[in-house]
């Protein structure tokens, strides 16, 4: 039986269902850095570059990262070098690969999300839009907008209002009820949800006993939140209509397929290309073989299984 | 040939060796291709092949020498990532992305004078043999916290060594930093000396201060945390004197102006 891995999020078609996480796969250095060739042979099904921000942020002190048990605590803090940096010096370059570009963009404001928005809306290098709402905001002294209904409603409709590009939102797992946060994004006007960002975390100096992490907290990625990701797209999936990128902990073939069968119409990966940037290849693969074992035909006929 | 230019590729590379070094234990790996195209400083990332997921990632390890088609890396096992790997068997394989980064620029032409601190002489190896091949007149200050660690400093080929340890155990009592200034005499007509270090941060801000006091180069390999070491994770910065720097891809060895020295 020979298995059709395409799958689409709205008028994004996809040859198959595995895309990057934002943050996780900068194509830009690693086509310099390795020596495959990126840009003829893309191995996601999409890319999503690194999150920009209105001005450029520098990050958080480091040390930035700490690997826990089959997990990765990081705190990054949204390094980058601005939207029109981004604009002028990295869109022409991607607009080379032979695939559909999402660029990921997070406010610091409120409006800034409206005002990033327009600022890509006539982009043709852009086949979407997804908006991070997991970025400590400065009206909320340092809280994610995405952390209450509300503010996930208020930047998304500021979004939507000044740009026709497909929308996906990120949503964040450290709410109380993320069914409702994800409702609240399609209500204001969301075409997609991707989900879910880090959990928030710590870790102790063994001997020290102090954070060590510069930024104090920070956000738990890798195989040991993958059961914290699957409820999340387990629930949300089942209640909206618009479709699900489901992340968080997407290692192997086996954990796409169960993001699929979860009700996800793609994956992302995320930490896993860390441990091996190429990853991505055997998981399609893999995805194929794992559906063909099991007589599923397509995505569509996996997406939703388990519901 | 610019250290920083060479494509980097996944191996899957068999142990071919395995040995205690004091308290170090030094891997070769069957790795040609990485034996052919590393440069001394460059580094690779490393773990144990295979489906395991804990430890998750692979860290960051300095090639250490090159025998042939066997690419050596000194590891102390200091955390589970390189426990796990120091306990590697014979036969085992291990999975290694390289070569990586920037390493060490060697085309200068006056003494070299290679500082050492713990782990942090395991790059400095490789570094003392391509020097001496290059005709470099090389000293050698290999500092230590006790002498199970100041094993290592019996690798080096060669070289004139100055060997300290901090609880006296090995060589003289003491830091480094203390002979460090003496050995950075300038000798008449001559080039002026040339820093290459490698160590903890505390040891490798006193040879920024120095070679700013005297007036020479220094080149730092530096040590941090990385999730992906190819540039995407923005994890392993450190303070530039503007802007953060990428150990992964900016190094690991800079320049001691590049950097900031709190």
């Amino acid at each position: 039986m020979a298995v059709n891995l395409k799958t689409a999020l709205g008028p994004l078609e996809l040859d198959h269902p595995v895309i990057n996480a934002s943050g996780t796969f900068d194509v830009l250095e690693a086509d310099t850095v390795l020596e495959e060739d990126l840009f003829a042979r893309f191995p996601f099904a999409a890319y999503v570059p690194k999150t920009v921000t209105l001005a450029p942020r520098a990050g958080n002190a480091p040390p930035r990262l700490y690997e826990t048990s089959a997990g990765l605590l990081n705190s990054i803090g949204l390094a980058n070098r601005g939207i029109e940096a981004f604009i002028r010096d990295d869109l022409p370059r991607l607009a080379l690969l032979p695939v559909p570009v999402i660029a990921s963009v997070a406010g610091e404001a409120t409006e800034d999300y409206g005002v990033c928005a327009a600022m890509l809306d006539g982009r043709d290098e852009l086949a979407a839009i997804e908006l991070n709402v997991s970025c400590p905001n400065v009206e909320l002294h340092g809280r994610a907008l995405g952390l209450d209904p509300a503010g996930t409603h208020r930047a998304v409709s500021l979004a939507r209002e000044s740009t026709s590009k497909f929308l996906i939102v990120k949503l964040t797992p450290n709410v109380t009820d993320i069914v409702e946060v994800a409702a609240a994004a399609v209500d204001a006007g969301a075409d997609c949800v991707s989900l879910i960002n880090t959990v928030h975390g710590m870790v102790l100096d063994p001997w020290s006993l102090k954070p060590v992490l510069g930024n104090v907290t920070g956000g738990l990625s890798g195989p040991a939140i993958k059961p914290v990701a699957l409820r999340a797209v387990f629930l949300v999936s089942q209640a909206v209509t618009a479709p699900v990128i489901g992340m968080g902990g997407v290692t192997t073939a086996q954990d796409a397929l169960e993001f699929l069968a979860a009700g996800a119409s793609a994956v992302a990966m995320g930490t896993a290309s860390f441990r091996d940037p190429l990853a991505v290849t055997g998981v399609v693969a893999g995805l194929a073989e794992l559906m063909e074992e099991r007589g599923i035909g397509s995505v569509a006929g996996l997406s939703g299984a388990a519901h | 040939m610019d250290a920083g230019l060479i494509p980097a590729k996944l191996f899957e590379c068999q142990v071919a060796e395995s040995r205690p070094v004091g308290a170090y234990r030094q891997l070769a790996l069957v790795a040609p291709e990485i034996a052919y195209l590393a440069h001394p400083g460059q580094f690779l990332m490393a773990r144990l092949a295979g489906p395991a997921l804990d430890p998750l990632l692979p860290r960051p390890m300095c090639v250490h020498d090159i025998d042939s088609d066997l690419v050596k890396l000194l590891i102390d096992p200091v955390g589970k990532g390189t426990a796990a790997l120091a306990e590697a068997e014979v036969g085992d394989r291990l999975s290694v992305l390289g070569p990586l980064g920037r390493g060490f620029d060697m085309e200068g032409e006056g003494p070299a004078v290679v500082v050492g601190g713990g782990i942090g002489v395991s790059p400095l190896l490789l570094l003392t043999r391509a020097l001496l091949q290059r005709g470099r007149e090389v000293r050698c200050v290999l500092g230590f916290r006790n002498r199970s660690q100041a094993v290592a400093a019996g690798l080096f080929p060669g070289a004139a060594i100055d060997l300290l340890t901090e609880d006296g155990s090995a060589g003289r009592t003491g830091l480094v930093s203390e002979p460090l200034p003496g050995c950075l005499v300038r000798e008449e007509g001559n080039p002026a000396p040339e820093i290459f270090a490698c160590g903890p941060d505390a040891m490798l801000k006193a040879v920024a201060r120095i070679a700013a006091d005297c007036g020479v180069r220094a080149q730092v390999s530096m040590d941090t945390h990385m999730a992906c070491g190819i540039g995407s994770c923005q994890g392993c910065v450190i303070p530039g004197p503007e802007a953060y720097r990428k150990t992964c891809i900016e190094g690991p060895v800079f320049d001691t102006r590049d950097l900031k020295w709190q």
